[in-house]
C-alpha cells in the first residue's frame, strides 16, 4: 500500500519578505498538521512606542519594515491625525495617495518579477533565466525604477521616507521633474500588460471558499473608506478590531488574525473582488480582459491582481501629476494633546490598522493589526488543501510526494506575497 | 586578462529588511554592470539555493538578537574574505536594538518572548560582534556610499 506517510520541514522559506519554516505532517494520507513558523526576531515596536512624542512615531513605524515602509508611515500618520484632530490639506492627501501607488508599483514589481516569475519557469532565480529570454530582467529594473522615482520626487526615498510626516509634507514636490516621472511611468504600461498576460495565462489554480476582506475606496487609492467583505458587511475603520480576534500559533514568533470567528483573506485578490470597479478608466480600458477574471477564488488570481494593480497605481498617478501645480504648504499641527484614533489603509499585502492611545503628546498605547498576520491561518489552511490534494490522488514513491509538495506548497504561500517582518508585530494583550 | 567574477552574498539579521530592499533599488541602475564582475551565490530574496561555502563578499544587513543570530554570523564571518555592514543596525545596533534602552517594565512586558526564543541578554551590532571590513552608514544605508564601497570590492 502507498499510502502518504510523510514529515516535510522547510527551512527559511525563500523568495518571501522575511524569514518563516514550515513543517507537515502526514500520516496515512492525512495532513496531521500544518505549522508555518513565522521566524522573524521580534524587534517589539508596539512596545518601543510607548511614551514617545506621537508626532514622531510614523518615523519610528517605518521601520517595521523595510519593504512596505511607506504603508507604516502613511497608516500610522492617519491614526495620529485622527487622534489629534488633524485635518490634512487636500494636496497632501494627492501627495499620499501618490506614495502609495510608488509603493505599489515598487512591491508589486518586486514580488512578480523576482519572487514569483521563477517559478512560472521553473528556475531557482530570475537571475538564471535564459539568455533569449534576459530581457524581463531589464523589463523588472525598469518598472521598479519608475515607480522608485515617484517615491523620490514625493517623499525623498522609496524606503523610511523622510518628507512624509503628521501634518503634511515638510517638501513640495519639485514641479519642474513632474513631466519626466510621468514620461517613464507612461514607458512602463506596455510592460505591465506583458506581465499580466504572463499571469492570465498561467494555470495554476487553488480554490478554497473563504471571506476577502478590504478597505473600499472610491478611487482605489489605497486611502479612505469604509472596510467591506465578501459578505456583504459594510464596516468603518474604527470598529474594524471589534470583528477581528487574535489566535496564538504554537512555536512562531506572529499571532493570526480571525475575522468573525473565520479565516479570510487580505491583500490584491481580495481588494479586486471587492472594488474592482473604482479602479482608473484607462486601465480599465487597456486591461479589461484581466479585469474579467475578477472576482475569483483562485489564490493565484492574487499574482495577476497585483499586475493589475501596478496598472491602476500608474494611471492614477499620471492623472494626479499632471493635473495640478504642486504649491508650498505650512504643516497642519495638532488641534489637541491626548486622545484615542484609528488608521486604516491597504497596504500591498493587505488592510493595516493602526490604533494609538495618545496623553500630553506621548502615546500610551498602540495596536496594529498586520496584513500578513491576517492572512496566516487563511494560509495554513490553504497549505493543508493543497497536501490533501496531492496526497488524495496520487500513488507515488515517498521522494517524489515530498519534491511535489515541497514545490506546490511553497508557490501557493509566495502568492500571498507574505511579509514576515511585519508579521512578528502584534499586540501583547495585557497592557492597561 | 579574464578576471573571476567575485562570490557575493547577502544575509539578514534580525531587522525590517529596508537595507536590502534599499540594494534591490540601487540594483535598478547598477544591477547589469554589476552582474559582470560578481555572482550573487547567496541572497534568499532572489534565490533558494544555498550550498555556497565561500564568499568573497558577504553583505549583511540587521542586527544581532539571538543565539542563532549569533551562531551565524560567525559562520558567514568565517566563510567571507569582506564583510560589509549595511545599514545603522549594523554599526549601532539602531533601531533594531531598541529593546535595550526599555525602561524595568517594558522589558518586563516582552520577558516571556525574550526567553521563549532565545534572545540575548542584549542586542547587539554586527560590528561588535565579528570584525567588518567597511560599513555603510544610515537608515536605510546611504545610496552613493554604497555604490563606492561595493565597487571598491568588486
Ligand atoms: S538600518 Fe534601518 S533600513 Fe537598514 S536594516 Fe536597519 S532598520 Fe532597516
Amino acid at each position: 500500500m502507498h499510502t502518504c506517510d510523510l514529515d516535510i520541514s522547510i527551512n527559511r522559506l525563500s523568495k518571501i519578505e522575511g524569514h518563516a519554516d514550515l513543517d507537515i505532517k502526514i500520516k496515512n494520507g492525512k495532513v496531521e498538521h500544518v505549522e508555518l513558523h513565522v521566524m522573524e526576531n521580534q524587534r517589539f515596536y508596539t512596545q518601543a512606542v510607548k511614551g514617545k512624542p506621537a508626532l514622531a512615531v510614523p518615523q519610528i513605524v517605518s521601520r517595521i519594515c523595510g519593504t512596505c515602509s511607506v504603508a507604516h508611515l502613511t497608516g500610522c500618520i492617519e491614526a495620529v491625525e485622527k487622534t489629534l484632530d488633524i485635518t490634512p490639506s487636500e494636496q497632501t492627501m494627492v501627495m499620499r495617495k501618490l506614495m502609495m501607488h510608488s509603493l505599489m508599483i515598487r512591491d508589486h514589481a518586486l514580488h512578480l518579477y523576482f519572487f514569483v516569475a521563477p517559478d512560472l519557469f521553473g528556475i531557482d532565480s530570475i537571475l538564471d533565466i535564459d539568455e533569449d529570454k534576459k530581457e524581463i530582467i531589464h523589463q523588472a529594473l525598469h518598472v521598479k525604477e519608475a515607480g522608485n522615482n515617484l517615491s523620490n520626487l514625493i517623499g525623498g526615498r522609496s524606503v523610511h521616507a523622510m518628507f512624509e510626516q503628521v501634518g503634511g509634507f515638510t517638501r513640495v514636490i519639485d514641479n519642474a521633474k513632474i513631466p519626466e516621472v510621468v514620461e517613464e511611468l507612461k514607458s512602463i504600461r506596455p510592460l505591465i500588460v506583458d506581465l499580466a498576460e504572463l499571469f492570465y495565462n498561467c494555470d495554476w489554480e487553488m480554490k478554497r471558499k473563504t471571506r476577502f476582506v478590504a478597505l473600499k475606496t472610491e478611487d482605489f487609492s489605497y486611502l479612505e473608506g469604509y472596510i467591506a467583505t465578501s459578505e456583504g458587511e459594510k464596516i468603518e475603520e474604527k470598529d474594524y478590531w471589534n470583528h477581528l480576534h487574535s489566535v496564538v500559533l504554537p512555536y512562531s514568533q506572529a499571532k493570526g488574525f480571525e475575522f468573525e470567528g473565520e479565516e479570510y483573506m487580505v491583500g490584491s485578490l481580495s481588494r479586486l473582488n471587492l472594488n474592482k470597479e473604482a479602479m482608473h478608466e484607462n486601465t480599465k480600458k487597456d486591461m479589461k480582459k484581466y479585469l474579467d477574471v475578477f472576482p475569483s477564488e483562485n489564490i493565484y488570481h492574487n499574482n495577476l491582481a497585483q499586475a493589475v494593480e501596478i496598472m491602476h497605481s500608474i494611471d492614477h498617478s499620471i492623472e494626479l501629476l499632471e493635473n495640478r501645480e504642486f504649491v508650498k504648504e505650512e504643516i497642519v499641527k495638532p488641534t489637541k494633546m491626548s486622545g484615542e484614533g484609528v488608521g486604516v489603509i491597504e497596504a500591498p499585502r493587505g488592510t493595516l490598522y493602526y490604533y494609538l492611545g495618545v496623553e500630553d503628546g506621548k502615546v500610551k498605547y498602540a495596536n496594529l493589526v498586520i496584513p500578513t498576520a491576517q492572512n496566516l491561518i487563511n494560509m495554513r489552511e490553504d497549505v493543508r488543501k493543497v497536501v490533501t490534494d496531492i496526497c488524495g490522488d496520487n500513488v507515488a514513491p515517498t521522494k517524489e510526494w515530498e519534491a511535489k509538495i515541497k514545490l506546490e506548497v511553497e508557490k501557493m504561500i509566495r502568492a500571498y506575497d507574505p511579509c514576515m517582518s511585519c508579521a512578528s508585530h502584534f499586540l501583547k494583550i495585557n497592557w492597561k | 586578462m579574464s578576471e573571476k567574477k567575485k562570490k557575493v552574498g547577502v544575509f539578514t539579521f534580525t531587522c525590517d529588511e529596508g537595507c536590502s530592499i534599499y540594494m534591490i533599488e540601487i540594483f535598478n541602475k547598477k544591477l547589469i554592470e554589476w552582474l559582470e564582475k560578481m555572482d550573487l551565490e547567496y541572497f534568499l530574496s532572489m534565490k533558494d539555493r544555498r550550498d555556497a561555502t565561500e564568499f568573497d563578499i558577504a553583505i549583511v544587513e540587521g542586527a544581532i538578537t539571538t543565539e542563532r543570530d549569533l551562531h551565524e554570523i560567525k559562520k558567514v564571518r568565517e566563510m567571507s574574505k569582506i564583510l560589509i555592514g549595511m545599514g545603522n543596525c549594523t554599526i549601532t545596533g539602531m533601531p533594531t536594538c531598541q529593546r535595550n534602552n526599555f525602561t524595568p517594565e517594558q522589558t518586563e512586558a516582552i520577558k516571556d518572548d525574550l526567553e521563549k526564543f532565545d534572545f540575548l541578554e542584549k542586542c547587539l551590532p554586527v560590528k561588535e560582534v565579528v570584525h567588518m571590513d567597511d560599513e555603510v552608514p544610515g537608515c536605510p544605508m546611504d545610496e552613493k556610499k554604497f555604490i563606492e564601497v561595493l565597487e571598491k570590492y568588486l
